[in-house]
């Protein structure tokens, strides 16, 4: 059982990367990205084919995953920074769907439909293979407080600050002399590389990956713990991430103890089950669990 | 061959430029993007395929109970789902709005099973028109898709429904200080977008297979089209589903077919890069 | 909870208990507990039920006659929902939280190769029905035993019985994935180059329409065309070839063209031909299997996937009962002794073959989905495939070929 927590607080990890860099670009920026996918896959399959088939050691490896991350966030955001909300939700989106359909039909460098193998990993032989889901778990749990940290710390910053007011008013902003194109890049940057990095922590801790993965639902999972969580506050989105997990997760108990339910049911109920309680908490409490200290007028309409 | 690539791209555009057009609406009175489009699709879908199929009823009036199921399902989510929320941010209600269309999506599943089914009605075979083949159905399908774009301008333009609901998209708060009832006007759209999705969805499902994820598939396609047409035009729509349906058609002169779905992408990044108004919507000053 | 765990106390709570040797795990209490791990939704959902009964109709059948080694069978189901990413963690608990022997009945390759990093760790066998060539080679411990031909061996058998009907020429497109994409090569291989009208089509599952790329396939109208996929993806295709006209003759694999695709474009589709590895239709065990599912025999082809996973469930347990134990390194020795070689007793089901056992008799498992032979690596050796075609809404058998 306590293996079985270890692994799943260790998927609950890759999920609060992705959170955290979803917060940093959206909740505390504004800018939108249903392409986490595709960031994910990128740092995913750029670190599992540098390692696999280059022979480069696991940590330079992953450091150019992270690099991937934010180059591809770099350069989106240099693209389609001006766009609005909704145009760039479809971009963005476009972008996780190109990089799937890349390594999908790019199979002599990825495997394509086959899946890549990694037989590679971090620290390997530090510890015995009995314990190394938990050193894996302690590199993972180092990565979200390095992430977390960073997040905290732009937040606090003045440059936090410039970004809230981008966030409320793009103009405002940039009547008041803010670079307001180059904070967004910077910030699409760092979150990309994040995300480069959950990526790459996912490949070498599964050690098999496929596109079938890397598909748009990642990005729906990390939004819904994102706004469940409360956007713009890093606790919240914490909370958020494991709540998603959990309920992803506990509805195979229900299996165990009723095992009648049908399994197409079940799996079709538990979907179901996450979106009424995105609903539900939004009705609720319309600023999520644990919502951003201070800036609370974010949300409400300026009409 | 080339000919036969036009009649394709227009088939494709004959199932997109409906609901691209009753999304735009939406969008005009909701003002957000209403992404559970594919849940209403398969919500429709269902419905027409039980009245067809269980109840053996004839496929037109199973497309009408499916259209006013549909229309009744969308009028609903707004109330109990949407409008609850309508402060909160239009991207906070675009992922409400997918979490929706995938409980709708389930639901559909608990009831129905994935399997894949179709309606009670033979396939049929084409008839050639220069070298083109296309079938009665599709020709059909074409011709209802362009009345229901002329009926929806018309109604938009001419009656005093239209002319309410286009206030409304321009100035919310305008529009109820001269008398118009937000709540009916609302509900009036609602019902008449949702009425399109669910014919839409008995479109789709003649064309593919009725299965729960029919109306996900066509989510992004609709919402291209829409986008391309500037959202709150049906016009523009129409002119994005033909742009939408010809360049899934044409990709696979220039690369391999499984990129299809990227190169729809690739064409809307361009274009919103270029124009990020849309092809028929007014330029926007950018808050 | 994630955030207390620092990486040393971690290290000193792992040390301390020792609780990552799932072999431990799995020595306690008295039952035998194995997973089902079933695609029932995504696209294996027309299959994963079938697999996930058969594996509990034979636990149930066991452990009403009082178990294995003296314990009762616990059987734990589990739905990958036909996704890598759901099955690994649901591998997860299988192994970590019910301390399963083997996970059975994974179907799309990418879902047992998936979840084999996982197993391997854990010491813990693997039953599929995939079809990936990358699983023996990813296989290192020997623990993996598939009950499927792999796909190569499909287009292979497809591609002689569809050249004994003399098609001139041929038109292949398939749904991109592993399994359909090799078999396009064997059956390019077989048919021969020169009758390969034009560079094989691919599509992804879920499209919005299927149009342009039919248009291309039968553009140069090819006497035939091959198309590997699945069943949602192929009826689709399947009603834009029939609406473009298309006359020649259209084959693909028996998975396509299930109950569902035909009551799905009804007497349209007439006409289809498929392939597909069939149970040994008079075999004893193939008969009983019938019997067991509560199915008519209709002396045509039903629940291809169901069948093998009544040979997993019955391979295991008679192989732990051989071993004597349930190390998993044992049994998988005993999977063998079970099912392959001469000379043994053949037995059809796992009533028969425990009792043999029992009696110290060296038994040979002949099963539902195919006479069940192993080779070295683990792949069941051969199965025999029939080529069908349509009339009527009923299969026709065409042609059989025999391993």
């Amino acid at each position: 059982m306590l293996a079985y927590i270890v692994s799943l607080a260790t998927f609950v990890g890759f999920f609060m990367l992705l959170a955290i860099a979803l917060n940093l670009q959206w909740g505390m920026t504004g800018m939108v990205n249903f392409g986490i996918a595709g960031f994910y896959a990128l740092g995913a399959y750029t670190s599992g084919i540098l390692s696999s088939k280059l022979g480069l050691p696991v940590g330079l490896a992953m450091m150019v995953a992270v690099l991937a991350g934010l180059a591809a966030g770099a350069a989106l955001a240099l693209l389609s920074g001006r766009l609005r909300d909704d145009y760039l939700a479809i971009v963005t989106l476009g972008f996780g769907e190109i990089v799937r359909l890349i390594i999908l039909n790019e199979d002599q460098i990825t495997e394509g439909p086959r899946g890549l193998r990694i037989a590679e990993q971090p620290l390997a032989g530090w510890v015995s293979v009995e314990n190394y889901p938990l050193l894996y778990l302690g590199l993972v749990v180092l990565a979200v407080a390095v992430a977390f940290a960073l997040s905290e710390t732009i937040r606090r910053a003045p440059m936090g600050r410039v970004l809230r007011a981008i966030r409320e008013d793009e103009l405002v902003a940039s009547v008041l002399g803010k670079a307001v194109l180059r904070h967004k890049i910077r910030i699409f940057a760092i979150g990309g590389g994040i995300m480069g990095l959950a990526g790459a922590l996912y490949a070498h801790y599964v050690q098999n990956i496929s596109p079938d993965v890397f598909l748009p639902m990642v990005a729906i999972f990390i939004w819904m713990s994102v706004i469940v969580g409360g956007a713009g506050n890093n606790w919240g989105l914490l909370l958020g991430a494991g709540i998603v997990m959990v309920l992803l997760e506990g509805s195979r108990f229900i299996g165990d103890i009723a095992p009648w339910i049908d399994a197409e049911k079940l799996s079709a109920g538990r979907i179901i089950l996450i979106g009424v309680l995105l609903i539900v908490t939004l009705h609720l409490r319309p600023q999520g669990l644990i919502p951003e200290p201070r800036y609370r007028n974010k949300f409400q309409r300026k009409s | 061959m080339n000919l036969q690539l036009f009649v394709n791209g227009l088939v494709n555009a004959s199932l997109i430029a409906p609901p691209a057009i009753a999304f735009t609406l939406l969008f005009g009175v909701l003002r957000f993007p209403n992404f559970a489009i594919g849940g209403y699709i398969t919500v429709g879908a269902f419905m027409a395929y039980t009245a067809n199929v269980i109840f053996a009823w004839p496929l037109v009036a199973a497309t009408l109970f499916a259209m006013a199921v549909t229309a009744l399902v969308v009028w609903l989510s707004d109330v109990v789902v949407f409008a609850p929320l309508r402060n909160q941010e239009p991207v906070t209600l675009l992922v409400v709005s997918i979490a929706f269309s995938l409980i709708l999506e389930n639901l559909v599943r608990l009831f129905f099973a994935s399997d894949v089914r179709g309606f009670d009605i033979p396939l049929e075979r084409p008839i050639k028109v220069m070298g083109a083949r296309i079938t009665p159905e599709q020709l059909d399908i074409l011709m209802l898709a362009f009345a229901i774009t002329v009926a929806v301008h018309v109604v938009l333009r001419f009656t005093r429904f239209g002319k309410a609901m286009r206030a409304v998209a321009d100035n919310p708060v305008l529009a109820q200080v001269r008398g118009l009832s937000l709540r009916w006007i609302t509900a009036g759209t609602c019902a008449l977008a949702g009425a399109i999705f669910g014919l839409t969805g008995v479109f789709a499902g003649l064309d593919l297979v009725i299965e729960p994820l029919i109306g996900w598939n066509l989510t992004i396609p609709i919402f291209a089209a829409a986008i391309l047409g500037g959202i709150g035009s049906p016009m523009g729509a129409l002119v994005g589903a033909i742009c939408v349906g010809m360049a899934e058609e044409l990709t696979i002169l220039v690369l391999p077919s499984t990129y299809k779905i990227a190169v729809g992408f690739l064409i809307i990044a361009v274009f919103l890069l270029l124009r990020p108004q849309g092809l028929f919507g007014q330029p926007e000053i950018k808050k | 909870m994630a955030i207390n765990l620092t990486r040393r106390n971690a290290l000193k709570l792992g040390a301390a208990t020792a609780v990552f040797a799932p072999s431990i795990l799995r020595a306690q209490g008295a039952e035998i507990n194995v997973g089902s791990l079933t695609p029932n939704t995504g696209g294996g959902g027309p299959f994963g039920p079938n697999i996930t009964a058969s594996h509990k109709r034979v636990a149930d059948l066991v452990n009403g006659q009082g178990g294995v080694l003296g314990r009762q069978i616990r059987l734990y189901q589990e739905n990958s929902e036909t996704n890598p990413e759901t099955a690994v963690r649901a591998a997860d608990k299988l192994i970590n939280v019910n301390g399963v022997v083997g996970i059975l009945g994974t179907w799309s390759s990418s879902v047992t190769l998936g979840i084999m990093p996982k197993c391997q760790t854990a010491g813990v066998i693997q039953m599929c029905t995939s079809s990936s060539s990358d699983i023996p080679m990813a296989d290192e411990k020997g623990l993996v035993f598939n009950f499927q031909a792999l796909s190569p061996v499909w287009g292979d058998a497809i591609a002689k019985l569809a050249v004994t009907r003399g098609y001139g020429s041929y038109g292949l497109m398939a749904l991109n994935n592993d399994f359909t994409k090799s078999m396009v090569d064997a059956f390019a291989a077989v048919v021969g180059a020169d009758k390969v009208i034009k560079e094989p089509l691919y599509y992804n599952a879920a499209q919005a329409s299927y149009r342009s790329e039919v248009t291309s396939l039968i553009e140069d109208e090819p006497d035939a065309v091959f198309i590997p996929s699945y069943v949602t993806d192929f009826t689709a295709v399947y009603k834009e070839l029939y609406r473009q006209g298309y006359e020649g003759a259209v084959i693909t694999t028996g998975l396509s063209v299930g109950p569902k695709f035909k009551e799905a474009v009804g007497d349209a589709a007439d006409g289809v031909i498929h392939g597909l590895p069939v149970p040994p239709l008079e075999s004893p065990a193939y008969g009983e299997y019938l019997k067991e599912a509560g199915l008519e025999d209709t002396g045509n082809v039903q629940h291809p996937f169901g069948t093998a996973g009544r040979d997993q469930m019955s391979t295991l347990l008679l192989a732990i009962e051989k071993a004597g134990t349930t190390d998993t390194a044992a049994v998988a020795k005993a999977i063998w002794q079970v099912t392959t070689g001469e000379g043994k007793r053949t037995v059809y089901n796992v009533t028969d073959g425990l009792a043999a056992i029992r009696a110290g008799e060296e038994i040979n498992y002949s099963g539902a989905s195919s006479s069940i032979e192993f080779d070295a690596e683990g792949m069941v050796l051969g199965r025999d495939f029939q080529l069908a075609e349509i009339r009527g809404g009923e299969d026709v058998v065409l042609e059989r070929l025999k391993f």
